[in-house]
Parts: C-alpha cells; structure tokens; sequence
C-alpha cells in the first residue's frame, strides 16, 4: 500500500553496464517497505528536536531480501546533525551513529543498516552530502535508501508524504555534492502481530484526547461484529436502491457481491450440527474445568 | 532513590535526580494508571515478535506525572543468555550507554520500569519477582512491568497488561521471608501480589496526522483501480481477524498450562503436608521427652534431688523449617491467570459459535 500520491515516475531495471569511461551505477529495480514503528519513530524525533532545528535526520535499519529486490526497513534510530553553524557545511554526529548502530546490533544482529531519513519534503545539497556519507555506510553493491516524511504537511493532499529515493551520481566527474535523488517504490509492511496494535492505536485517531483504553476480548467482538452489521447494512441499502432503479447498477459490485455470496459454505445441515455441537463441547468441558 | 545500584537496574544520572526531585515537589502520588505511548507499544510488540517464543525484556523510559506514569519510550535490552559476571557487566554497560545515547537525542531518560514478552501468559516467574522488586525498591515503588503476550495479540486483541507489587508483598519480600505467619501477617494471597494497573494510548498529534494519513487511502490510489480484482488493503482497514472460529491450538496449549501448574502445585502441597507431619512428629517427641523429664524429676523430688531443668528438651529437639510459601503462592497466581485466560477466551468463541450457528440456517 504505498501512502503517498502516485508519482509519474517509472521504475525501470537496467542491466549493469559499464561503458568505456562512464560507470553507470549498479541499479537493480527493488521496493522499500517500511514497519510502522519507523515512521512512529521518526516522528517521535521530530517532536524531541531541538529548538533552533527545523529538521531531523537519523539512520534506518532493515534487512533486505536475498535477491536484493525488496528492502525491509524495520528500525530506525536519531542521528544529531547540525546544519545551521556554517553555510556550506553540514556536521553529522558519526560517533553518535557508530555507537548506536553497535548497541542495536548487540538486541538484533540481523539489522543492518540500509540509508537515512530526514523530515521536511525538499532535498537540497546537504542531502546529497549526508547520502554521500551514507553510501558508504552501507554494504556494496546496494544503495543507500533515503526516505523522507513530510512532516509540515504543506503537500495538496495534507498527508504525511514518505517518500524514498535512491542517490545516483550526475556529471562528468563524480563530485559528492552531486547528487539526483530517483524516486524508489515504497509502501507499509507490518506483521500480524504488530497489526492489534495498529488497531488500538487507529481507534484513537478521532478522539480529542489522543488517547484510548485497552478493550477485552468480548468488547473486541462486539465491535467487529457492529462494524460487519454496518457494512451489511450499507450493502442492502445500496442493492435496494439499484432494484429501486434509484442509482443505476454497476457491474462490477455486482460481481464482487456474487464472490461474496459465494464465498460463504454451504454445509449439510447434519454435519454442521455435528461439528457445531462438538465445538461447544469442548468450550463446555474447559469452562467446567475452570470450576 | 536509592543510590545503590542493583545489577539490573543502571545507577542513575545526574539529570535523573533532578527530574525525580522536581516531581517530588508535586506530592507522593501513589501510581494509579500507565499512560502509553503509541510509540513505545508498537517497540514493544515489534521486539517481543522478534524473539518470540523465547522472553525477552527492555526498559521502560517516561515520567510519572502526579499519579500517572507516563511511558515515552522504551528499548531492548540484549538477548537473555546472561548468566555470567561478564554478561551482567556487559548488559548494564549497554544500559547506561543507550541511555547516554538517548539522552542526545532529548528522550526522556528516567527508567519507570520495564518490560517482558510472555507466552500464553505464564509470566509469573521467580525471575519477574527479583526483577521487578530491585525495580521496584530503587525508584521508590513507581515503577511498573509491563506484560505483553504476543501468542494472544496475533490473532485478535491486543494484549498489554501493566503490573507492580502491593505493598504487603513488598514487605514480605523485604523480609524475604514467606512462612504462612508472615503470609498472615501481612495479608498476602495469590490475588494480591500484583496490582494491576490500567492501561491507556495516547498519540501525539503527528501520529494521529500519520495515522490519517494511512488511512486515508481512497485519495492516495488512483479511483479507478479500486474496485478492481486486485486487492485494494489499506494498513488500516478494518480487521475481522477475531472472528476466527480455530480456537483448538490456544485452548489445547492453555490447558496444558494448566494441568503443568496444577501438577505443580500438588508437589507443593505435599512437600507442605510432608513438613507439616515432620512437625507434628517432632513435637509429639518433646512431648514425650517432657513427659519423662517430669516422672524423673517427681521420683528426684521424692529421693531428694533437685530437680532437672525442663528447658533443655526444647533447645534439644529443633522444630523443622517451614518451606517457603512463595512457590506455591506464584503457582497459584499463575493458576489463576490461566483460567482468567480461558474464561476471557471462551466468552467470545461461544458467542461466534452461535454466531456461526445462526448463519447456517
């Protein structure tokens, strides 16, 4: 799922070449996906910089798949940077990242490190800089990965915009202030365990609080099951309104109602008691158990 | 606080103190509730997967705030392979070091507790009772675990629960002492180790901007693919994962629990009975040694001799030890959550049951 506006841009894979005199970089088309925690995290940070600062950089850890054409970004720590001195220079606390990425790799030594972030949308020379640095930081032959999160929220759509790229060097002669910044695919991964949590954390979106209570099971099924009535009663309206002749039809729901339907198993009436009745067997033996 | 630092817990920094002494001025707040942030419960879930099935444990950073512990971030601490001197040296240099660390970055380096990945909720172990008291003992009692059970939180609900010691264990862990007159003493049962502690998420603004913004998806995917074949799933949409109807494997492993603790606490008991027949067996010894003391000296008497002293027979036969109840008081605790589990677990699958039931008609 990617969360940002569909860019124009194509991705397109092109075998390692090298012709005489120019080295065209090893760029093998691959995807970003990014663990929600990364983007929790970044934002976190941005909430902590320091005053005087109107951007905050750090480093990503991920791992990547074996054929190199999926990169998982899981984890992510701050990097102090400092980019308001001096004009032309930009200081990025290196010891501070070499330290951090040590004590990460003592918790999950699989983590490694696969480029940068920064908050703001633009891209300027000072990140061509820090990816120049980055670069090296990651193992040949693959990228550094940059992503960016728009965290002033200035864009059309008012999303938080991530956005990841991959540096690629221009000009004749290779200078690391040189950089253009290709847009890479990027979309939000997550496994099942994480996903009860997004949960609980998405049901505090429209609070004004902020804030919401861990539910118990029973609760928890009571708002599924509200939430399926709900649907179905979306649905039933919408068909009687095309039988009405009040909204015209369109096919392809109507496909996707038929899957639906079908969807559902048609069991022997039998045998579904039978399974129905050993089910609340042992839900019975294990309740008496408990007394 | 107290300055002696205990092998688990890092010694404090100078900031520490400050913010710990700034909060005091505010009054002795007893901890009432833990405040989350969505931050820190996504870490938690993300390390406890990492490592699961094995435990796995890290520190809790945040602020309590007149009553409320607010719990800002947290980190891993290293795998739980340390048993050696070296290991422990190694994993409290990795504490201070990661909270130097974070202290750069302007993250709230005042440790309010920790956190451990349990499995099935059979978390309550000798290991999270030393923990949590040097926890508990150095930061003044505001300090909390947190349990999150990641087996229970895969497939439906969330499963984050927030604990300390009441007082009376405390008290009786001070002593270290768990005979049952202690246990009288001090009121202590199976249900009132822990105090629970009710749990809520806040999100900072930004998030709640992230979190709409993933949701958000209608505006992100170009209309006229959505309601093709191609499966259209935003991070967010709903999630109908709790109408599973499997419910075999998770009962199946839970009561197997159960009997373990079960069997468990019957070896308790009777190394409990087998103490208590040595007592009763030891005693009617005296008495009988009294008995005889008696019949002597009353024949002394009459001979004219003085007559034996009766202390000695006490000093002589020594009454058994009392095991320690603690076992079987964390059995019994333990017993009690797994059948809380299932009572929890079983409403919701017999209410699908019949859901089901009804759809088939």
């Amino acid at each position: 799922m990617p969360i940002d506006a569909a860019t124009s841009a194509l991705n397109l894979s092109f075998p390692p070449t090298t012709t005489a005199g120019f080295v065209v970089p090893q760029s093998r088309s691959f995807t970003v996906s990014v663990n929600p925690v990364v983007l929790f995290s970044i934002l976190d940070h941005y909430l902590r910089r320091q005053e005087n600062q109107h951007r905050v950089i750090g480093t990503l850890l991920g791992v990547r798949s074996e054929d190199g054409s999926e990169v998982e970004v899981r984890n992510c720590f701050p990097v102090p940077h400092d980019e308001t001195q001096n004009q032309n220079q930009v200081a990025v606390d290196m010891e501070y990242h070499h330290n951090m990425f040590e004590l990460h790799k003592k918790v999950n030594a699989k983590e490694i490190i696969v480029g940068w972030y920064a908050t703001g949308s633009n891209l300027n020379q000072w990140n061509a800089l820090i990816q120049d640095f980055y670069s090296k930081e990651v193992m040949p032959p693959f990228q550094a990965i940059h992503l960016t999160m728009d965290t002033d929220l200035k864009n059309e759509e008012k999303l938080l915009g991530v956005k990841t790229y991959v540096g690629a060097p221009i000009g004749i002669s290779a200078k690391p202030e040189n950089c253009l910044f290709l847009p890479v695919p990027c979309d939000v991964k997550y496994f099942d365990a994480e996903r009860s949590g997004l949960d609980l954390l998405a049901s505090a979106k429209d609070e004004l609080s902020r804030s919401t209570s861990l539910i118990s099971d029973m609760d928890n099924l009571e708002k599924t099951i509200v939430a399926v009535q709900k649907m179905l009663e979306r649905i039933s309206d919408y068909v009687n309104k095309v039988l009405d002749g009040s909204i015209p039809s369109n096919n392809t729901i109507g496909r996707f109602l038929m899957d639906t339907i079908s969807v559902v198993p048609k069991i022997d009436k039998a045998e579904f008691e039978k399974m129905f009745n050993s089910h609340l067997q042992s839900e019975e033996v294990q309740t008496n158990q408990k007394r | 606080m107290s300055a002696s630092g205990t092998p688990t817990t890092p010694k404090e920094t100078l900031s520490n103190v400050n913010v710990t002494a700034a909060l005091d001025v505010e009054g002795n707040f007893p901890l009432e509730s833990v405040q989350i942030d969505g931050l820190v419960v996504l870490k938690i879930i993300k390390h406890c997967r990492e490592f699961f099935p094995s435990p796995v444990t890290g520190q809790l950073l945040g602020l309590d705030v007149n009553g409320v512990l607010e719990v800002t971030n947290c980190f891993p601490f290293p795998g739980a392979k340390a048993e050696d001197e070296n290991e422990l040296v190694d994993g409290a240099r990795y504490q201070v070091d990661m909270m130097r660390c974070l202290r750069e970055v302007n993250v709230d380096n005042n440790t309010v507790g920790w956190y451990q990945s349990t499995y099935l909720g059979s978390f309550v172990t000798h290991k999270l009772i030393e923990t949590q008291y040097n926890y508990q003992q150095t930061f003044n009692n505001k300090s909390v675990v947190i349990v999150h059970d990641v087996s229970r939180s895969t497939h439906s609900n969330l499963s984050l629960r927030a604990f300390r010691f009441s007082q009376a264990f405390m008290e009786a862990q001070k002593e270290d002492k768990f005979t049952t007159e202690s246990l009288i003493k001090n009121k202590l049962t199976f249900s009132n180790i822990f105090e629970e502690l009710p749990i809520t998420v806040k999100n900072s603004h930004l998030v709640t901007a992230l979190l709409h913004s993933l949701d958000d998806y209608e505006h992100v995917i170009p209309k006229s693919a959505s309601l093709d074949k191609e499966k259209v799933v935003s991070p967010l949409s709903p999630n109908f994962d709790t109408l599973e109807l499997s419910l075999d494997p998770y009962i199946e492993k839970n009561l197997e629990f159960l009997l373990e603790s079960v069997e468990e606490h019957t070896q308790e008991q009777n190394t409990y009975a087998f103490w208590q027949r040595s007592v009763a067996r030891e005693q009617t010894k005296i008495q009988v040694a009294l008995q005889k003391r008696k019949q002597e000296n009353v024949s002394r008497l009459a001979s004219g001799l003085e007559p034996l002293p009766e202390d000695d027979i006490h000093k002589n036969h020594k009454l058994p030890a009392e095991p320690s109840r603690l076992d079987s008081l964390l059995i019994t605790s333990q017993i009690n959550n797994y059948c809380k589990q299932l009572n929890q677990y079983s409403g919701p699958t017999l209410g699908k049951l019949f859901i089901s039931g009804e759809l088939q008609k």
